[in-house]
């Protein structure tokens, strides 16, 4: 089967003088399945999820993306982001949100009337009236996941899709992808919440510092008897140098409690 | 076309709901109402009779309708363009640099729209909704105009439309420095850009009459090279008219007046083939940019 989208030998750096946020990351998605990004702060997920999008210009290796270049809008077609800290034209309305990324999209009459309500429906925003800039952050990622499932993608990439949600929230994104898993989409899931991962992905890649440093089937990252968090903290403390304990001495000095 | 229009569409939506031009727009209506009745008011006093010149001369009736037929349509027109000038910078400012800086290009830019498109339709969007918003304000000021007994509504409506042309290249220039700095820090650069340009343009002017230059030819070099570095202001023959005016008002019997070419010679003269070649040059180049910027920037 080929895959959704392959990525190979990915570097990018921001400065010349910096140090690569991404170096030599190479894995590929096949239709249905759920890939898990993970790894700490500062580790290069948004930049590779970025550079898929075409939102970022690689530095080295190559992407391909429903066999064409990220930046190919046909290919684009079949994507859909919900990108960190979603945000939108401010002065428009959750539903004129997504009329406007729906036109984007070129979806017909009848698709977006049958679209819009339903995906705002599913977001909770559906009887939301006010502008996007008097939204929490959580609306606002709640229509971050609704506008990048409108165009019912071939591969939806959520980029921390639940930081900023409820537990309800988190269990309908959850719901979400087993879903569009089922019928065959791909996912490529980035997030800090491991738990989440271990629940829904079926393979992923632990990163730190740019490098990918395990890769494989949930079975073959955590063997059993452990937990994706016990292997996660291994790889990413080994892959660093020893932490110092570095508590604030006015919160661990037994005098001032 | 599809992702133009789109693009084109929401952020019209968009500009329409921000505050700050409305603000503008209501300011500048009232702006425009407030001189058109002063001046309507102004000259019902003094045409009966009782508006005199230098030594006591009584200047001729219907030059001083004239006068104050061209003082009205200049200061109308000076109301417009300051206008026009606020919304250009309220729009130059918000257009492309919300969606950039606050992640809302994050999104769009992973649609399949391409960033000639984005940028095709910003710039659209964002000049219909200045010819909208200054054409409104032409229109009362024209309609001022009629109110004040018409005659000059043709005069009028080009100096309108070169005041659009003009508060469209400050924004283009202001859209294209947002889209590579701080909005703010643009405005300023676009503000000290656009009134160096109109110096340079005077000093052309003057070169142009041959005063107050002498032989310098490193002078007149530089100033022609600088010529063609900046947006050429365009203007109608009204400010000059209105200077003519004067002169004939003022002018006493029997006696020379001052030279009308050196008064005229820091006066924009009405904008000739070769400036609105050069406008529609200038656009092209600042539209480019901005579409440079766009394409080039990492989201």
């Amino acid at each position: 089967m080929a895959p959704v989208v392959s990525v190979e030998a990915l570097r990018k750096r921001y400065r010349r003088r910096d140090p690569w946020a991404v170096d030599g990351v190479t894995f590929a998605l096949e239709p249905g399945q759920a890939f898990g990004l993970l790894g700490p702060n500062g580790s290069g997920k948004t930049s590779v999820v970025k550079m898929i999008a075409g939102l970022l210009r690689p530095d080295g290796g190559a992407i391909t993306l429903f066999g064409s270049k990220p930046g190919d809008p046909a290919a684009r077609a079949q994507l859909g982001f919900a990108p960190e800290d979603p945000d939108f034209p401010k002065f428009l309305r959750a539903r004129e949100v997504l009329d406007y990324f729906a036109s984007l999209l070129g979806l017909d009459e009848d698709d977006r009337k049958r679209r819009i309500p339903e995906t705002l429906a599913f977001a909770g925003l559906d009887q939301e009236k006010r502008q996007v800039r008097q939204f929490s952050k959580g609306m606002k990622q709640r229509l971050g996941i609704a506008q990048a499932i409108l165009g019912r993608p071939k591969l939806l990439i959520l980029d921390e899709p639940t930081a900023d949600l409820d537990p309800l929230g988190r269990r309908d994104v959850r719901a979400l992808i087993e879903s569009l898993k089922d019928s065959g989409v791909a996912v490529l899931l980035n997030s800090h919440l491991l738990s989440e991962v271990e629940l829904v992905c079926d393979t992923v890649a632990i990163l730190a510092k740019g490098h990918v440093l395990k890769e494989g089937t949930m079975a073959e990252v955590v063997p059993e008897g452990r937990t994706l968090e016990d292997v996660f903290v291994e790889l990413v403390q080994a892959s660093a140098p020893p932490k110092q304990d570095n508590l604030p001495s006015f919160i661990t000095d037994k005098e001032n409690q | 076309m599809r992702g133009t229009l789109a693009v084109a569409r929401y952020t019209l939506l968009d500009l329409s709901r921000r505050r700050i031009l409305l603000v503008f727009f209501i300011i500048g209506a009232l702006g425009i109402a407030l001189i058109g009745t002063a001046l309507k008011l102004f000259s019902s006093t003094f045409t009966g009779g009782a508006f005199s010149g230098p030594s006591g001369t009584t200047p001729d009736p219907a030059n001083v309708n004239r006068f104050l037929d061209l003082m009205f349509v200049t200061d109308l027109v000076g109301a417009l363009g300051l206008f026009a000038l606020l919304i250009a910078f309220g729009i130059g400012m918000t257009a492309i640099y919300h969606d950039l800086e606050s992640g809302a290009a994050v999104a769009i830019f992973s649609k399949p729209v391409s960033r000639l498109a984005f940028t095709g339709g910003k710039v659209s969007a964002a000049a219909a909704a200045l010819i909208v918003i200054v054409g409104l304000l032409s229109l009362e000021a024209m309609l001022f105009g009629l109110l004040f007994g018409g005659g000059l509504e043709q005069t009028l409506a080009i100096e309108a439309v070169a005041q659009v042309a003009n508060a469209l290249t400050l924004m283009l220039i202001v859209l294209a420095l947002s889209t590579w700095m701080n909005n703010i820090v643009a405005a300023i650069v676009a503000f000290i850009y656009n009134a160096a340009g109109g110096v340079v343009v005077a000093l052309h002017n003057s070169l142009a009459s041959s005063v107050n230059f002498g032989d310098s030819a490193i002078l007149k070099d530089g100033i022609n090279v600088l010529y063609w570095l900046v947006p050429h202001q365009l203007t109608s023959d009204a400010p000059r008219e209105l200077v003519k005016a004067e002169i004939q008002l003022f002018a006493v019997p029997g006696q020379p007046g001052p030279d009308l070419n050196q008064a005229l010679a820091a006066v924009p003269g009405p904008s000739g083939a070769n400036d609105i070649i050069w406008w529609a040059f200038v656009v092209l180049v600042m539209a480019t940019l901005v579409y440079i910027a766009v394409r080039r920037r990492q989201v």
